[in-house]
């Protein structure tokens, strides 16, 4: 259910990239066409910000559970099946640490821009309301890590039970 | 321990960590944020930092590209454009000796104008060209290592994720990148190209023979890629002409290969989900590691190592062309384990701070093109040496009966090729630069 999830999230993301294209594609063409009385969307460069993040904040959950973060492989066929899992299993606990620290600070950066009501220049948009959107999503980045924890302690768990056709299959 | 020589020391237990598997943008991540620690004496800095980083890292404006030029390649990859970019080739250069491996590298430098992955453009021109090469007796070897070189022109012709990074690292105007790019990419071809006409002339088993294509299909195949020429034009002259932003002329090519890919049918539902998720995957994994490498930096900025560095190899007196020597082989050496774009955000801000300090006979402008194309070409070879070179496993997963052993013999001539590239970039700037003399 969290796969089906993150994979939603994923594509809304790649919807929000299409939605930037579909903007900037606009916005461009009516700012060629400024002689004929068309204009640029205004605002169209803080809309691109903000989808951006909040794409990225989409995406990166779904990465975590398809393993997308790049790794080296150099070591991977001579530390075995067994070994690569419980490192796999050690750094999705950095990771999901590093996602709550990253939730955590989201939260105090919307609090402060609160505070100090910023707003963006043209639209005079909070920029706390896009940190808030972004949020949830941070949140379920945590979620996804811890679950690619448990994932990983469980097929490390396997391929030592698997035994000596664990470092087989590690490659 | 001074500032200093926690930053120094930083590096050998990062890499210590990347080597052990841990995911690169992590391990930058986890670095920069102990080092800062470390550094100040306290939590406050970095946790105050990062209420701001992650969101101002991944709304910035210019960083903004890159999905947009990924979903521009997932598009070209789903688009049915590779096929009709080998056809065109193949006519023209598939009945010369090892031609329909010239038109493999040529199908991917036209493919490399509207993607700007190497393991994409790799991939996806296998998919045309191998059963092809198969079919005219071209042997395993000179298959997979022509397509794994071919692939790598994808970062080179811009338009380029790499040199987007590295033009944001050291503030560099990218559409003056790219064209920097444009000449070392075509070289590259040419060199690839000539690396295959001579292999196939020592070993003449390696490569059959093909049909020359008559006259009014050579034509007609290559006016069936101009819409390719089009995006590609109108992405990279709109840039460089200061019609649009870089990340504008992105939203542009995704547009416009997405169009194509529509009208050629290619863009089914399915093709258009798969290319999202896939966009989306990588999008995260290059934010994520933009994300790391910037607390790292920010780290390494707080301990003063950049302006050090300077300092010391300037009052080494080492010859410039030295220390750009002992760079572009580090970089090498680096490539044989390491993914590009990882060495390019661990490496740039400290070595260009270094470099730039040297005196090269150029404008500062110029040497940053310049730096930065050499850059790309050495970190570009790094995808194609052996033992883990992504293209090779990439390539050679597709051919099921080439053992990869053969596909490194085979990507030999075309690291010949890429040495003797680098040393004639190094040695004539003027191939990067023409543009600026004016």
């Amino acid at each position: 259910m969290l796969t089906q999830l993150c994979r939603y999230l994923a594509l809304f993301g790649g919807a929000l990239l299409l939605f930037i294209t579909i903007l900037v594609v606009t916005s461009v063409t009516g700012r060629a066409l400024i002689p004929v009385g068309l204009g640029p969307i205004p605002g169209d460069f803080e809309l691109v910000e903000f989808a951006t993040a909040l794409a990225v904040f989409s995406f990166l959950p779904w990465c975590q559970l398809q393993r997308g973060h790049v790794s080296v492989d150099i070591l991977q066929s001579v530390l075995g099946k067994t070994v690569d899992s419980w490192l796999a299993a050690i750094y999705n606990v950095v990771m999901t640490a590093v996602s709550a620290v990253i939730l955590w600070r989201l939260w105090g950066g919307m609090e402060d821009l609160q505070t100090y009501a910023e707003t963006t220049f043209i639209l005079q948009i909070p920029v706390w309301w896009a940190y808030a959107a972004c949020l949830p999503l941070a949140a379920l980045s945590v979620f996804a890590s811890l679950w690619t924890v448990l994932r990983d302690i469980r097929e490390a768990l396997a391929a030592s039970r698997g035994g000596h056709s664990g470092t087989e299959a590690g490659r | 321990m001074t500032k200093l020589e926690i930053a120094i020391w930083s590096f050998p237990v990062l890499l210590l960590l990347i080597l052990f598997r841990m995911p690169i943008g992590l391990a930058m991540l986890v670095i920069g944020i102990g080092g800062s620690v470390l550094v100040n004496g306290s939590w406050i800095p970095v946790l105050s930092q990062l209420k701001s980083l992650p969101f101002e890292t991944f709304s910035n404006y210019s960083l903004g590209i890159i999905p947009l030029f990924l979903m521009m390649g997932q598009f070209a990859t789903h688009g049915g454009l590779s096929k009709s970019l080998f056809d065109a080739a193949a006519s023209w250069l598939g009945h010369r000796k090892g031609g329909v491996a010239m038109a493999a590298v040529g199908a991917c430098a036209g493919f490399g104008a509207v993607c700007g992955s190497s393991l994409a453009t790799a991939a996806t021109m296998a998919q045309v060209a191998l059963p092809e090469l198969k079919r005219f007796g071209y042997s395993g070897s000179l298959s997979t290592g022509a397509l794994a070189a071919g692939g790598t022109l994808g970062i080179l012709i811009p338009p380029s994720v790499v040199l987007v990074i590295y033009a944001l690292l050291t503030e560099q105007n990218i559409a003056k990148l790219f064209l920097a790019a444009v000449v070392p990419g075509i070289i590259a071809a040419a060199g690839y190209m000539l690396a295959i006409a001579i292999y196939v002339r020592l070993k003449p088993d390696s490569a059959g023979q093909r049909d020359a294509t008559p006259m009014r299909q050579r034509i007609k195949a290559t006016i069936a890629i101009w819409p390719v020429l089009t995006v590609f034009i109108v992405v990279v002259g709109g840039i460089y002409a200061g019609f649009f932003t870089p990340t504008e002329g992105a939203a542009f090519g995704a547009a416009g290969t997405g169009l194509i890919a529509l009208l050629n049918g290619g863009l089914t539902k399915e093709r258009l989900v798969a290319s999202l998720s896939q966009t989306a995957s990588s999008s995260a994994m290059i934010f994520f590691i933009v994300l790391g490498a910037a607390a790292f930096n920010s780290f390494l900025a707080f301990a003063q190592l950049p302006q050090e560095a300077a300092l010391w190899v300037t009052s080494q007196g080492f010859a410039p062309y030295t220390v750009l020597i002992a760079i572009l082989i580090l970089y090498l050496i680096l490539g044989c384990f390491m993914d590009s774009l990882s060495m390019i955000l661990l490496t740039v801000p400290i070595f260009f701070p270094v470099v730039s300090q040297l005196d090269y006979g150029m404008s500062a402008e110029a040497f940053g093109l310049w730096f930065g194309v050499l850059v790309l070409i050495v970190v570009e070879v790094g995808l194609i040496t052996p033992p883990v070179g992504m293209n090779l496993f990439v390539i050679n997963s597709m051919a099921r009966n080439t053992p990869m052993l053969q596909t490194y013999r085979g990507v030999v001539p075309f690291l010949v090729s890429d040495m003797l590239r680098v040393v004639l970039l190094t040695a004539f700037p003027i191939f990067s630069i023409w543009f600026l003399t004016s």
